[in-house]
């Protein structure tokens, strides 16, 4: 017996062809516009997180600090037994592990000079690096051969005038902020491969070490690409707690919210520049850590596309409470034209409670196929305009993916939508349904619409 | 035995401040497997019979029984349910539901209840009386794509698929030629014959006495004749 009133209801809404179109598609545009910009928004954030750990080189990002004798903070981790720990822990999900120093020195070569971000690398532990980088001029064969090699961006190199096999001057700032010169041999040149206009130098991290008042085995800071972003948070819990020092937990117990504040992440042509807070700077005995992870840097990001989608939101329900009242008086319509069926069925012994399932029926099928023609249709165009590539600006290639805009898809959301749609549906046809129902058979009949 | 049984019914319809008396105490009684018909100038109450007959009107006054059912009181969902298990209809202006084609028209009172046939029964069923009226050549057209004629076959057809023990048909003929209203009041004496269904018609046209095995004059509200052919077992 539903199979009948759904039968019915299916046929007519082929009925009025042009009226169902109208309606299907004022349904499925209100559908389109939601799904994009979800679509979208999901799809923006997906890119900055990758483009952002991928800049940053990592997901998540550990600094060292130490506080010297002669009252200065500096960014260092010496070897440490709990760190290691830590590691082989959580081996299974760090899917690859950097310990590097840093530096932003200035670079010299006859009467030219640059300013270059630099690592110093372990290339061995690193073994995947060398493979990754793509050779312009020069070569990486002799780089492990080499105490001083240096690899330059190929625009560092061009700014400088500098040929392969040549050697050049790096002045840097030791640790303690004296002035240091050291002598690198340029070894290749290699491609941009950051897309984001962070390209770096890479030297060897004990050469570059001895030049910043470092040991050989300490560095500066430590990143790690996960295999599961989904661990992301636990992990970076896990690597917080184990690396704080009893009387980091003691003043943490005293202040627990300004430790909070005191977290500080800057993104810009340097990865993470941590800031000391001034205003705590009571001095403290070994390093004291801090974990930090790309999902800190999203927070405002997705915090944004949070106001954004209800922003979509409110104008997806505005776009549906315009369609109900369409419905609803398209409905009011099909009741007056279709009073003597009515009565015709009533005679034959429908029930009230069947023309009305009739009447709903019809209004969720509208609902379910305007939803799914917006969902197809917002697909084919997200596939269209994904598969452009824009020659956009740095900062906007941050946004896409390799020039292209991603769209995600979030079934749950499209779902979620799709039963509101044929909610409000069934809401606005609920009335005219009713009245329908209500019908007496013998005016019905009588009708001579 | 009677299948319908009016007794002293009386119909008063109320148009603001002015009562409009369509029935002023109407009695008699139909025969199981008569093919009764309901003769009256316009407005003499033969509609308002029918109506109270097919349990879509209520009477003011009078008690009306339909297979042995009184129909006084009870709800919309057993009036409804009544028509469906025991009535058929037939409408001047035919009534077919033009999304379904001539096959599901007549499927579709069968589907609103309980079918005692089986799926294979059923479809015999449908074919038979599709082929009974005439139609078999039609089957998956469009209420649109046939004539008048045609339409009625079909709500003829559509009438009996419930197997009901009576039809109601109100001026079947009235929107046809009156040859081709001719071949529809045939039709319906032959399926009452074939089936032993009763069906009540009413119509203003007075050539159909003859073919008739009951005939009820109205006029003003009031029955004027009221003749039985003696029963002979049905024919032409
Ligand atoms: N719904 C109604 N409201 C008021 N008067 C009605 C209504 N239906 C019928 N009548 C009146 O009742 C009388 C009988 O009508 P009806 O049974 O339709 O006659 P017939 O079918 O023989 O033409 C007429 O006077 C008609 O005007
Ligand atoms: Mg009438």
């Amino acid at each position: 017996m539903m199979l009948t009133t759904m039968r019915v209801a299916f046929r007519n809404i082929s009925r009025q062809k042009k009226r169902s179109f109208l309606l299907v598609g004022a349904i499925a545009f209100g559908m389109l516009v939601i799904t994009l910009l979800n679509a979208l928004t999901g799809g923006v954030v997906e890119n900055l997180r990758v483009n952002f750990s991928h800049a940053l080189g990592g997901h998540v990002f550990i600094i060292g600090r130490e506080f010297t004798s002669s009252g200065q903070v500096i960014l260092k981790i010496a070897p440490d037994e709990r760190l290691d720990q830590l590691l082989v822990e959580h081996d299974s999900v760090i899917e690859s592990l950097t310990k590097r120093s840093r530096t932003l020195p200035t670079l010299i070569f006859g009467s030219k000079q640059t300013m270059q971000l630099m690592y110093g690398v372990d290339f061995l532990a690193e073994d995947k690096l060398l493979d990754s980088l793509v050779v312009t001029d020069g070569s990486l064969e002799h780089v492990l051969e080499y105490h001083d090699a240096i690899i330059l961006p190929k625009p560092s190199g061009e700014r400088l005038g500098v040929q392969p096999g040549e050697t050049i001057l790096v002045k840097l700032e030791t640790l303690t902020g004296q002035q240091n010169v050291g002598e690198f041999r340029v070894a290749a040149f290699i491609e941009d491969q950051e897309q984001f206009g962070i390209s770096a130098a890479y030297a060897h991290r004990t050469y570059l070490n001895s030049l910043l008042n470092l040991e050989a085995d300490e560095y500066q800071v430590l990143n790690m690409f996960l295999t599961d972003l989904a661990v992301l948070e636990d992990l970076a819990r896990d690597f917080r707690l184990g690396l704080r020092s009893p009387d980091e937990l003691e003043e943490e117990f005293a202040e627990v919210e300004e430790e909070e504040m005191g977290l500080t992440v800057t993104v810009g042509n340097v990865p993470i520049t941590p800031t000391p807070e001034p205003e705590e700077i009571r001095p403290w005995d070994g390093t004291r850590y801090e974990v930090m992870h790309i999902n800190q840097i999203m927070e405002p990001v997705e915090q944004m596309v949070g106001v954004l989608n209800k922003v979509a939101l409110v104008i997806f329900l505005i776009l549906l409470v315009v369609t109900m009242v369409g419905i609803t008086n398209t409905f009011r319509m099909i009741m007056i034209e279709r009073t003597r069926e009515i009565g015709t069925m009533r005679a034959f012994g429908m029930q009230k409670g069947q023309v009305r399932s009739i009447f709903l029926w019809e209004a969720a099928f509208l609902g379910i196929l305007g939803s799914l023609a917006g969902v197809v249709l917002g697909g084919v165009i997200a596939l269209i305009l994904g598969s452009i590539t824009f020659n956009a600006d740095p900062s906007l290639q941050f946004f896409l993916n390799h020039g292209q805009i991603t769209f995600t898809f979030a079934p749950a959301s499209i779902v979620f939508n799709l039963c509101l749609v044929v909610f409000t549906s069934l809401l606005a046809a609920y009335r005219p349904a009713t009245a329908a129902a209500r019908l007496s058979p013998l005016e019905a009949l009588s009708s001579h619409t | 035995m009677a299948i319908v049984q009016l007794e002293d019914v009386k119909k008063i319809y109320k148009l603001g401040k002015t009562e409009v008396h369509a029935l002023r105490g109407v009695t008699f009684s139909i025969a199981k497997g008569d093919f009764a018909a309901l003769i009256g100038p316009s407005g003499s109450g033969k509609s308002t019979i029918l109506n109270l007959m097919g349990c879509i009107d209520q009477p003011t006054e009078g008690v009306v029984t339909i297979d042995g059912k009184v129909t006084h009181g009870l709800s919309d969902k057993a009036l409804t349910r009544l028509r469906h298990e025991t009535l058929g209809f037939i409408f001047q202006s035919f009534n077919l539901i033009p999304v379904l084609n001539v096959y599901e028209n007549i499927e579709f009172p069968l589907l609103l209840g309980k079918n005692s046939m089986g799926k294979q029964e059923t479809r015999e069923w449908i074919e038979y009386l599709i082929e009974a009226v005439g139609l078999s050549d039609h089957m998956q057209h469009k209420s649109n794509e046939l004539s008048g004629g045609q339409r009625q076959r079909v709500a003829i057809a559509r009438a009996l698929v419930t197997k009901p023990q009576i039809v109601l048909a109100d001026e079947p003929t009235a929107n046809l030629d009156s040859k081709t209203g001719q071949s529809i009041l045939e039709l319906m004496r032959k399926m009452n014959a074939e089936l032993n269904t009763t069906f009540i018609f009413s119509t203003h046209d007075h050539t159909i006495i003859d073919i008739a095995d009951h005939v009820i004059r109205l006029l003003d509200g009031q029955i004027v004749e009221n003749t039985r052919q003696s029963a002979e077992a049905g024919g032409l």
